[in-house]
């Protein structure tokens, strides 16, 4: 994130006006982004001729989202459609793909293969089960290939996500999926419990705060911010 | 008895730095597992000259399965569904492959409407693979153009492919004993009218790039594979036939309805990549004379001549089966133990494979654009290459 | 030429040579020892002129303590196939190397070297093909477990 859009919080908040025009720039810029996804094209197998060649080709037209710009290096791309089972052997270079990427990055698992190994789950001793295991996925996409329709459903699904979820308040923090693995020491009662204590929240309104960022102050020196609980 | 085993870094030592500062020092480059032309995920490493190439030394791997050892613990129909997964721009081929092996041990022998709806298949998806080769050729050569044309047309076969088999990609339809559903009614229809469409499709896909003087530059005589080596290095399929070499096998050891439709096999005079390229240009040509002369007299009967569901067994020995697919000759050694319906051990002679080699003997002399014209004009999927 | 024909010719030449039964088409079975003058003698004699190695892999026989290795050759000139089986012991096993007879056996080789763990004496280049250098065990064999291995419940 730039310089500009770090402090950019910190100048306008205080201005009256200043979260309308926050929340303002949000909306374009997370707009912007999801309407010009770069894809990386990570294919290794038949998911690579559907999701890759056959969106961008003229029948399924992928150039109406902004994306048939399909890079080959992760340097310019910044949404990794993976496409294809994903092997010990290029987990590596998977990772290390995803690393190379500029934030914000986003990662859509297209395919059984690589949302849990597809076909090849059982008896299969090289292939890594999920592409969850190597890289964080934002958005799955079933199907074995998927069709294209199915992909540009994945693909909205993610414009949605970047539309809602991200803020220049918390650059590069989005709602994460749940991840299939659960870290040690973390039981599902526990992510039961979390996600009821967010649904409360965000249910609660409270209504001191929400006057109060209602009320213009006449003067700059009244206007102190309230801290909410998400930042 | 000597075995010296080794490992990928002690071949990329680099050689001694050069004496005189004029003189020139030769270095690895890797066209690694994600570069455009990489067509899946191959790995190569060029050893090179300045531009020049001295040395290729393939990697594959990067998406090996495991094939072999999972088709040990399933049974034949399930093995269908696998062998989609290799080659999968000719999978129905590849389908009919296992399918035909399997029936020939197994002693099923399947009705003329069964064989003539495969020959049929097997031609239309010939045609969409050379169509999809071209358009990638044309991409990797620089013309986008040409992916753009042949994919609009490879997704009219694959609706006829839709509305009979479910799938546009990975079929899973040609099973041993039969097919998994019978054609629709209008099936001979809707393929005349895609043959009335293809035929001067073709023609504009020469006008659009054949006659383009710089890829007429690119290919002609670049990457020039002698018959005899061709043949020594185990090529098959369109590589080996422009090299001068006529191995077809629907034209040596018909199977199928091919011995009852007339068609050329086309052989090129060189070897060079202007060669690969027209053979497969023709190919299509000759694919669709194979399908009007098939597609007005499918004769009647079932479309499964086992039972569904019924187990199939195969009897104690090795058994081996070969198809022409699109890319080369797709050969499936079996060997059953006479217990069970799993194999003991499957393996599958993938076209891919074998060309691949070939690349190391054609490419040394020739430069790094040339290296491109050359890969793709061998048409690899790499895929049925790591199996 | 038909089968038994074939497989009467081929033994001819190889004293060793026995036939191999329950294969599909003329099958000949070499003690390792004169697997390679006898590949030599098939692909440089007229009436066979096998220059097509269609296939080359491996069979293992864990009950029997054996590889068997296939060789599947054919004649593009004649049009006859061949099959040539092979068998080593399952320890140590090492068999001679065809790469100078046919430049792809360079290349399947390696893949049964491995998948197997077959070592091939005289072999140029014999390094893992698919799997990392790193890897251990044979995955092809009947006795490879892999704790990565998932099996159905």
């Amino acid at each position: 994130m730039g310089i500009v859009l770090d402090r950019l919080p910190g100048f306008l908040e205080p201005i009256p006006g200043g979260s309308v025009l926050i929340t303002s720039i949000d909306a374009i810029i997370n707009w912007s982004r999801s309407n010009s996804l770069w894809p990386l094209a990570f294919g290794t197998k038949c998911c690579a001729i559907e999701m890759l060649m056959a969106t961008g080709a003229p029948h399924q037209d992928l150039a109406r989202f902004g994306a048939e710009v399909a890079r080959q290096t992760p340097r310019q791309a910044d949404l990794m459609v993976i496409a294809g089972a994903i092997v010990k052997k290029m987990a590596m270079r998977m990772r290390l793909l995803y690393e190379q990427m500029a934030e914000p990055r986003y990662v859509m698992a297209t395919g059984s293969c690589a949302i849990s190994g597809g076909p090849f789950m059982y008896h299969s001793y090289s292939i890594v089960r999920g592409a969850d295991e190597v890289v964080p996925v934002d958005v799955y996409v079933p199907g074995c290939p998927p069709r294209p329709e199915a992909f540009f459903y994945g693909l909205m699904t993610l414009q949605k996500m970047i539309r809602q979820g991200e803020t220049i308040r918390k650059p590069g923090i989005r709602k994460k999926p749940v991840l299939a693995a659960l870290p040690q020491g973390i039981t599902i009662d526990d992510l039961h419990a979390q996600q009821q204590e967010m649904l409360e929240h965000d249910n609660m309104v409270d209504v001191e705060q929400a006057a109060a960022q209602k009320i213009w102050a006449t003067r700059l020196d009244q206007w102190i911010p309230k801290p909410s609980k998400n930042s | 008895m000597s075995v010296t085993v080794r490992t990928l870094d002690e071949l990329l030592t680099p050689p001694t730095a050069a004496d005189s500062p004029l003189s020139t020092q030769e270095y690895f480059v890797n066209m690694g597992p994600q570069h455009p032309i990489a067509h899946g995920s191959l790995r190569i490493i060029l050893l090179l000259d300045g531009e020049t190439i001295r040395k290729v030394i393939p990697v594959p791997g990067y998406v090996h399965r495991g094939i072999e050892k999972m088709c040990e613990h399933m049974s034949y129909r399930k093995i269908i569904t696998l062998t989609d997964r290799m080659d999968y721009l000719s999978a129905l081929m590849n389908n009919w492959a296992v399918a035909r092996t399997v029936e020939k041990a197994a002693g099923i022998e399947t009705n003329s409407r069964i064989e003539t709806i495969r020959t049929l298949m097997a031609e239309l998806q010939r045609i969409q693979s050379h169509a999809l080769w071209w358009g990638v050729l044309g991409m990797d050569l620089g013309a986008f153009t040409a992916f753009l044309y042949s994919f609009r047309d490879r997704e009219i076969i694959g609706e006829i492919f839709e509305e009979t088999i479910g799938a546009r990609l990975t079929m899973n339809y040609i099973q041993p004993g039969g097919l998994m559903f019978d054609i629709l009614p209008d099936f001979a229809q809707k393929v005349k009218k895609l043959l009335a469409y293809m035929r001067p499709m073709i023609n504009e896909y020469d006008t659009l790039l054949s006659g383009n003087a710089i890829l007429q530059e690119r290919l002609r005589n670049v990457g020039i594979l002698p018959a005899k080596d061709a043949v020594a290095l185990g090529c098959t399929g369109p590589v080996v036939r422009a090299s001068g070499v006529p191995y077809d096998l629907r034209k040596v050891e018909p199977y199928g309805v091919y011995d009852k439709a007339e068609f050329d096999v086309v052989v090129g005079t060189k070897g060079d990549c202007w060669d690969r390229y027209y053979v497969r240009m023709e190919e299509m040509r000759q694919s669709i004379r194979i399908i009007e002369q098939l597609i007005d007299n499918i004769p009647e009967g079932q479309y499964m001549v086992t039972k569904y569901n019924a187990r199939l067994k195969l009897p104690k020995g090795r058994f081996y089966g070969q198809l022409e697919t699109a890319r080369g000759v797709l050969g499936v050694f079996i060997y059953s133990d006479g217990n069970g319906d799993t194999p003991y051990r499957m393996h599958f002679r993938s076209p891919n494979f074998n060309n691949l080699w070939a690349v190391t003997q054609i490419a040394p002399g020739w430069r790094i654009a040339d290296y491109i014209a050359i890969q793709s004009s061998l048409d690899l999927v790499i895929p049925d290459i790591d199996r | 030429m038909d089968t038994e024909a074939l497989e009467k010719l081929v033994m001819g030449l190889e004293a060793q040579c026995r036939k191999r039964e329950q294969a599909d088409r003329a099958a000949v079975d070499v003690p390792v020892s004169a697997l390679e003058p006898l590949m030599r003698k098939l692909r440089n004699e007229d009436p066979l002129s096998f220059d097509l190695l269609l296939d080359h892999t491996a069979i293992d026989h864990i009950h029997e303590g054996l590889f068997e290795m296939v060789y599947l050759l054919y004649s593009t000139r004649h049009g006859h196939h061949l099959m040539v089986t092979c068998e080593i012991p399952r320890m140590d096993s090492i068999a001679p190397t065809l790469s100078d007879l046919w430049p792809i056996a360079h290349w399947q080789e390696r893949e049964v070297f491995d998948l197997f763990g077959i070592g091939y004496d005289g072999h140029p280049d014999l390094r893992r093909l698919f799997l990392e250098d790193g890897w251990k065990g044979y995955p092809l064999r009947k006795g490879y477990t892999d704790p990565d291995m998932l099996e159905p419940a």
